[in-house]
């Protein structure tokens, strides 16, 4: 059963590698924004200073963030919404795999493709830039090591989100609407919008421990020392937590929301 | 008039899924929301930046958002014109004995943008209330010039990218630099970023014309000379002139995609 998930998951991993062309065009772009952040951020941070995140961390955070921007971006795969409205989901019915995992398998293909695609190239560029604008190593070997844990939970976290807009999806039938509300409410959340270290430390302890955050903010934050190993195994056993309990929430509202589907069309 | 026409075709299939299109009006305004709360945020956190406070920028915020989203809606064929070359729609214009840019402007009308300039508008109402300017005549006509510069800046980039896209066909996302990035810089007082990148957007792209150097005149602060703030406006105007000419040239260059 597993295996017919795997070659889903092939199939669109497959798929997103031959877009190579966009991946360089998207790369081009995400330096221009991770520079004129970095400059943004860091006239905030010249008038005034944040504990524990000074402006070469800053340049840190915001480097992985552009590099790691595909996972990082709340969106469900290609194909599925259109799929949703104009009625061809049905097709999907009619075979003996679960709904759910299909559509996880694919997203997380599309997602895995997309990043693989693009962070080697804008980290070794964001490497060469002088400290200070650039980025730099990770503060410990372990820290580097729960990074990456982190972000394998990160995108994990980012496809089980996107679950969600396809319910929503089946609600209101309008895929692009769906999309924006659950993106715009992660990304302010997990410090897309601006960096979650920068925020204030009240609204830091409430949002620290929502689910969004684990999308990129700690990875990135364990990376520069922001936080500390101690905490950081603290909290991506938090995230690990949440991944589950959204998990299993999203197949109980998808698996709702199928019992109700009216095809549209034909 | 013909204009009229269209504007009533346009509105005649938008108002077909009122629903949608009020659901996807409205979930564009909340990004933008979304944005707002997080400049909120910095800015309980850090109280101001390079001199200027939350409301000042938020000023900036509401002017970007108002021209932007006005422009969107209203010369969307230009932001969209690889679209019309590859769907060979563009041809089919230049058959017609009417103006081209006069059909470029009629090709698309996006209504549901304006759900965005309406809460442009009122976050400007919300930064002017909260920034205690002494108001003048000039700061008023200040004010309203700065609305029309940022719109012909905005369109001065939809037509450059445009005419751009008559040699590369493709949309290519270099041109997105040009724009979003504008968009992106406005939302702050230009002159907070490193030197080069102010002037870059200052004697390059005029957005200060419609940013930081109105915004001093406003508040009567800043080094540059107030007169000079005062007609930046004017100047930034003119932006869009270039970039119309160049547009026009590569007209003559264009080659059929075939379809």
């Amino acid at each position: 059963m597993g295996k017919s998930y795997l070659g889903i998951f092939r199939m669109e991993f497959k798929g997103e590698l031959q877009y190579r062309a966009k991946a360089i065009s998207g790369i081009a772009t995400q330096l221009f924004w991770g520079l004129l952040q970095i400059y943004l951020y860091m006239a905030f941070l010249n008038t005034e200073s944040v504990d524990g995140f000074s402006i070469t961390q800053m340049a840190s955070y915001i480097w992985l963030g552009q590099a790691f921007f595909a996972m990082r971006y709340i969106l469900m795969g290609k194909n599925i919404g259109q799929s949703i409205t104009n009625g061809n989901v049905c097709y999907k019915f009619v075979r003996p795999l679960n709904l759910y995992n299909q559509w996880y398998s694919e997203t997380l293909g599309q997602k895995v493709a997309s990043t693989l695609l693009r962070f080697p190239l804008i980290l070794i560029i964001a490497a060469l830039l002088p400290v200070g604008l650039g980025l730099s190593a990770p503060v410990s070997i372990p820290a580097l090591l729960l990074c990456i844990v982190g972000i394998l939970l990160g995108v994990c976290m980012s496809t089980t989100l996107s679950m969600f807009i396809v319910w929503l999806t089946f609600k209101t039938l309008s895929e692009k609407g769906s999309a924006t509300i659950i993106s715009t409410i992660s990304g302010l959340l997990s410090g897309m919008v601006i960096p979650l270290p920068m925020m204030p430390q009240a609204v830091q302890n409430v949002i620290n421990y929502l689910p969004f955050r684990f999308v990129s903010d700690l990875p990135f934050r364990i990376y520069i020392g922001n936080v500390g190993i101690t905490d950081g195994l603290i909290f991506l056993a938090i995230g690990f937590a949440w991944l589950v309990l959204l998990t299993i929430l999203g197949k109980l509202l998808i698996k709702s929301a199928l019992k109700k589907t009216v095809i549209q069309g034909g | 008039m013909l204009y009229t026409k269209y504007l009533k075709m346009h509105m005649h299939s938008s108002f077909q899924y009122r629903a949608n299109m009020a659901f996807i009006a409205i979930t564009q305004a909340l990004v933008n929301i979304g944005e707002v709360l997080g400049v909120w945020m910095l800015f309980l956190q850090f109280d101001s930046v390079g001199g200027w406070t939350f409301y000042q920028s938020l000023l900036m915020m509401g002017v970007i958002y108002t021209v932007f989203s006005f422009t969107e809606c209203f010369a969307r064929g230009y932001d969209e014109f690889p679209k019309l070359i590859k769907s060979g729609e563009f041809d089919r214009m230049l058959i017609r004995p009417v103006g081209i840019h006069y059909q470029i402007f009629g090709s698309k009308i996006e209504f549901t943008k304006l759900a965005r300039m309406l809460l442009g508008i009122v976050l400007s109402v919300i930064a002017l209330v909260n920034m205690n300017i002494d108001w003048n005549v000039w700061k008023v006509l200040v004010l309203i010039a700065t609305y029309i510069c940022g719109c012909s800046v905005i369109f001065g980039l939809f037509v450059l990218s445009a005419g751009i896209s008559i040699y590369t066909v493709e949309n290519l996302e270099f041109l997105n630099i040009f724009t979003n990035g504008s968009k992106e810089v406005a939302y702050y007082p230009i002159n907070i970023y490193a030197k080069w990148l102010a002037r870059f957007f200052t004697f390059v792209i005029p957005v200060a014309c419609f940013n930081y150097l109105p915004l001093s005149f406003l508040t009567g602060t800043g080094s540059v000379p107030m007169w000079l703030c005062g007609v930046a406006p004017l100047f930034g105007m003119l932006f869009m002139i270039p970039c119309i000419i160049f547009f026009n040239l590569s007209l003559k260059r264009y080659k059929s995609t075939g379809t």
